[in-house]
């Protein structure tokens, strides 16, 4: 892999640029945002298009001689700070700002009568900048310092309406979990400084093959942790379902498109470290399968269509680890690059529903919005079919990339996983369209019959809107509309042997692919089977006109009866809550029912006893008696002489 | 060598009477005695113009002033009276601390060897008293007074000056009350402390 | 000298303490300054003692400088009592605790 090239001056400012405007959006905006009211939001879009189209006009110059490098500050040395746009941060820089900017025009028409528009775009902008530190750093301190901004900005969105405790905990829950994972990756951080020397990624990858496995295993142990929990893998991935309490378009682009593939991004970044661990690399490519199979599973048993979508982000996220973990990471890239498109579609096309229908989500109370809704059923209904590999779209080839991949590294367990998981992925996924869009309306049908809890509408914690018209249908109807175009074509791009996708990467990774032992069509089938095997079982529960006919009844009968492990998710949550948050909550209530009054309190109390107590004996001796202190003067003078008799100079 | 232990023997038995009789003109009877005999042992050590300065200045004037203030203290008022013990229990304590004291200072003495005495000049015999290199002799002390010693000499002389002065500001009558004006009336508020209550 | 030196110092370190006793137990301000002179004499021994012993004058003009001290020091200590006498009729060390914490 080459190193960092030369300073290219032209491209320099550009860079700066791309990497700087989303900051002045997010900065402008906080100051200016509450005057600005909805033209916040063209503000805040501006900055991140003009951002892409940068960054687009740079893709030449990214994709000759190892990029652009941009240095920056030189604080001491081995502590230099720079940009650097290669073909892999390119891909992720566009993905960003291209998804992002459509997603910033879209929450203009969804956050339109948001009082606290002009906050939302400016914390878009903010994760947009922090998003593009992370990928654009030359070095593991700026991708740290992105890391732990981009939790911020997270943190912020979930916690968007905060006057829902839900969301407020929502978002608590995600950052602690974040944190948790910033710690294997401070310590990978720490390593590979004293190890190497040198916070630059040159300097990093040209020591890699010299260090001890051992060292080499922990650091990449470090990183995938803080993968593991920004990307949402098991069993750090209990905040992304709680995370749909923000905004669909916070869903769209942070919980789907970017911000959880920071984890993908990490490991194809730091592709030489892991070359040199395979035991890393295993350790990797089983989870990922492990969190796609899991993602999938639970994702059967939602109701929410938010929170379907959530799972299935999880699932293919896992698709993704795996993929960059068994060393196809240009499949796993491949993956991540349709992924953001189709599900930024499905999240988008979710909130056109959730919009129409005044923020109803769950999926029983939908039905036959194919007719009412006609855009927004085309959206979904292309997005699924990506989202499972309907051959063509573009989901097909990245699914089987990274299957292809885990067969040709060896993995061929996790290669089956991967299959199983598509075909249950296409189930699900065709469930949530039966239900949504086909058979009867059942929005005016009771709570009670369709087998949903009972609801309890708390007027006060709903979020602060205005009430002042309505957007304009086309504001939130285009950018899904330009996503269509990739989602579906975006996967031709790796057609053949010599495609665009392979050449555009060229040697960034390694070594090429092994040779197939035997030829594609048969995995590809294999893999095809399974997924009209779902699509089959999801016809006859969901889409067929029986079904369909009998839908309240069937619908309550599954409420009824989801089997509990899949509702409580595999209790993982209640795995944290037992290891984690118990003791801690324990832990508190001890300081505060016992260290803290008798301890903490008890010490300053006692420190104010104690002056009292020798103020009191002081006192008995300033009795203003002549007698007495003349017994205090000779009882020292008899010191004094002790001293002389038994220890001082005598001689 | 008998001489000193009689010595002695007068010495501390003066001392203890002094401490502690009743009527303070006892204790300075007691005290008269203590300093002669003290004079007696300066001449055992050769100290003879000490001796005279001991009868003379502490016997025949200090202690004629302490007789002078008894006899003023006590003119028409018959025996002293004294208020309430005030630190009851304090014997044992001060006997305590006193003798751990005296213990530590004899041990602390009593360690350190002091080698065989020097040879001393001649002591003064009836054809050599007064000459200047006679140890402890009046023209031996005066010498080395007038001129090694000069300047605590006459810091001595400031010091009893003060002395002087200090006594009469603490002793002495009051000050004269102004006879007139707005200084006359305050002066008289201020009398109650001059005059004797309590 | 057939009687050592010592012999002389511990005398007055006893009638040192003696005077020390005094100080601490009597409660009449002038056997209180009674004892402070015997404190003062006893000093006076002990100088005039090693004075003999280095054969050296310093000793005997130091006794010199003592006296005259204890002269003056016991004048003004005289005169304060005489001023606490015309103050309160009766004369106790423990009655001028005006100095109390």
């Amino acid at each position: 892999m080459s190193g960092v090239p030369a300073f290219a001056a032209a491209a320099a400012a550009p860079l700066l640029a791309v990497w700087l405007l989303p900051l002045i959006g997010a900065v402008a905006l906080w100051a200016l945002g509450p005057a600005l009211k909805r033209t916040a939001g063209v503000l805040g879009s501006l900055t991140v298009l003009a951002a892409f189209g940068i960054a687009a006009a740079l893709f030449p110059a990214a994709t000759q001689n190892g990029g652009v490098h941009v240095p920056l500050v030189t604080w001491i040395p081995g502590y230099a700070f720079g940009l650097w746009l290669d073909p892999l941060s390119l891909i992720w820089t566009l993905i960003i700002t291209g998804v992002g900017g459509l997603i910033h025009v879209y929450s203009i028409g969804y956050m339109w009568n948001d009082r606290a528009i002009a906050r939302f775009f400016a914390y878009l902008n903010f994760f947009v900048f922090s998003m593009l530190t992370l990928v654009l750093s030359d070095n593991v301190v700026g991708l740290l310092v992105g890391w732990g901004l981009v939790g911020l900005a997270s943190y912020f969105l979930i916690g968007f309406w905060f006057q829902r405790p839900s969301a407020v905990a929502a978002a608590r829950k995600a950052f602690v979990i974040n944190v948790f994972g910033d710690i294997g990756i401070m310590f990978a951080v720490f390593a590979i400084y004293q190890q190497t020397g040198s916070i630059a990624f040159a300097d990093v990858f040209a020591k890699a093959p010299s260090l001890a496995p051992g060292i080499v295993f922990a650091i990449c142990l470090g990183l995938f942790i803080g993968a593991a929990a920004k990307s949402a893998q098991v069993p750090l991935h209990t905040w992304l379902p709680d995370a749909m309490e923000g905004p669909t378009p916070v869903s769209a682009l942070i919980h789907a498109a970017t911000m959880v593939t920071a984890g993908v991004y990490l490991v194809a970044r730091f592709a030489p470290l892991w070359n040199a661990s395979p035991s890393a690399q295993t350790l990797v490519a089983v989870v990922g399968a492990i969190t796609a199979l899991t993602g999938a599973l639970l994702g059967i048993a939602q109701w929410d269509i938010k929170r379907i979508l959530a799972y299935s982000t999880m699932s293919q996220i896992g698709y993704m680890i795996l993929g960059v973990g068994v060393g196809a990471y240009q499949a796993g890239v491949l993956h991540f690059f349709t992924h953001a498109f189709f599900k930024a579609q499905l999240f988008l096309g979710a909130g056109l529903i959730i919009h129409a229908l005044h923020d109803e989500q769950d999926v029983r109370k939908m039905g036959g919005l194919s007719r009412r809704l006609p855009f927004a059923f085309w959206a979904m209904l292309l997005g699924t079919l990506a989202i499972m590999g309907f051959p063509g779209f573009s989901g097909y080839f990245s699914k089987d990339a990274v299957i292809e991949g885990a067969l040709l590294h060896g993995h061929p367990v996790l290669a089956a996983v991967a299959a199983l998981t598509a075909g249950i992925t296409a189930y699900y996924m065709f469930r949530m369209i039966f239900l949504t869009f086909f058979g009867p309306y059942r929005g005016d049908v009771d709570e009670f019959s369709l087998g949903m809890p009972l609801r309890v509408h708390a007027a006060a914690h709903e979020p602060d809107q205005e009430h002042g018209g309505h957007a304009p249908d086309w504001i939130m109807q285009l950018p899904v509309a330009i996503l269509m175009v990739p989602t579906v074509l975006a996967g031709w791009l790796s057609f053949g042997t010599e495609s665009p996708w392979s050449r555009f990467f060229g040697g960034l990774f390694g070594a090429g692919e092994p040779a197939a032992p035997f030829p594609e069509w048969i995995t590809t089938s294999g893999v095809l089977l399974l997924v009209a095997l779902g699509l089959v079982v999801a016809y006859l529960r969901y889409g067929s006109p029986g079904a369909q006919a009998a839908a309240i009844d069937r619908l309550r009968a599954e409420s009824r009866g989801m089997p509990q492990i899949l509702v409580r998710g595999f209790y993982f949550d209640d795995l944290i809550e037992f290891a984690a948050v118990k003791p801690a909550a324990w832990l508190g209530e001890i300081f505060s029912r016992y260290v803290d009054p008798h301890v903490i309190d008890g010490a300053v109390r006692d420190v104010v006893w104690l002056a009292g107590a020798l103020g009191y004996v002081m006192r008995a001796l300033q009795n203003g008696l002549v007698r007495a202190y003349a017994l205090t003067i000779v009882v020292g003078t008899a010191c004094f002489l002790a001293y002389f008799a038994f220890i001082g100079a005598v001689k | 060598m008998t001489l000193f232990w009689i010595l002695a023997v007068i010495l501390i038995a003066s001392a203890v009477f002094t401490v502690t009789q009743r009527s303070p003109v006892y204790s300075v009877v007691g005290l008269l005695t203590n300093f002669l005999a003290l004079a007696a042992l300066y001449l055992t050590l050769n100290a003879e113009f000490l001796a005279i300065i001991q009868v003379v200045v502490y016997s025949g004037a200090i202690l004629m002033l302490f007789v002078f203030v008894i006899a003023l203290l006590s003119s028409g008022v018959g025996p002293f009276r004294e208020g309430p013990d005030r630190l009851p229990r304090v014997l044992l304590p001060a006997l305590a601390a006193s003798l751990a004291g005296l213990g530590f200072l004899v041990y602390a003495v009593a360690r350190v060897p002091l080698g065989p005495l020097p040879a001393h000049r001649p002591t003064s015999t009836l054809g050599q008293a007064g000459a200047a290199d006679v140890f402890g002799s009046v023209s031996d002390f005066g010498v080395a007074l007038f001129t090694t010693h000069l300047l605590p000499f006459e810091i001595t002389a400031l010091v009893l000056m003060v002395a002087v002065v200090g006594v009469i500001l603490i002793a002495g009558d009051a000050a004269p009350l102004p006879t007139r004006g707005r200084h006359r009336k305050a002066a008289r508020e201020r009398e109650p402390i001059v005059k004797a209550g309590r | 000298m057939s009687v050592d030196v010592s012999n002389y110092v511990v005398l007055a370190a006893v009638m040192f303490f003696i005077g020390v006793a005094g100080v601490l137990l009597r409660r009449n301000p002038l056997i209180v300054l009674m004892s402070i002179e015997l404190m003062f004499n006893a000093a006076n021994l002990a100088l005039v003692a090693f004075s003999r012993v280095w054969v050296n004058n310093a000793g005997h003009i130091f006794v010199f400088l003592v006296v005259t001290v204890a002269a003056a020091e016991a004048a003004i200590g005289l005169a304060i009592v005489v001023a606490l006498f015309r103050r309160a009729k009766n004369v106790d060390v423990d009655e001028v605790a005006e100095l109390r914490g």
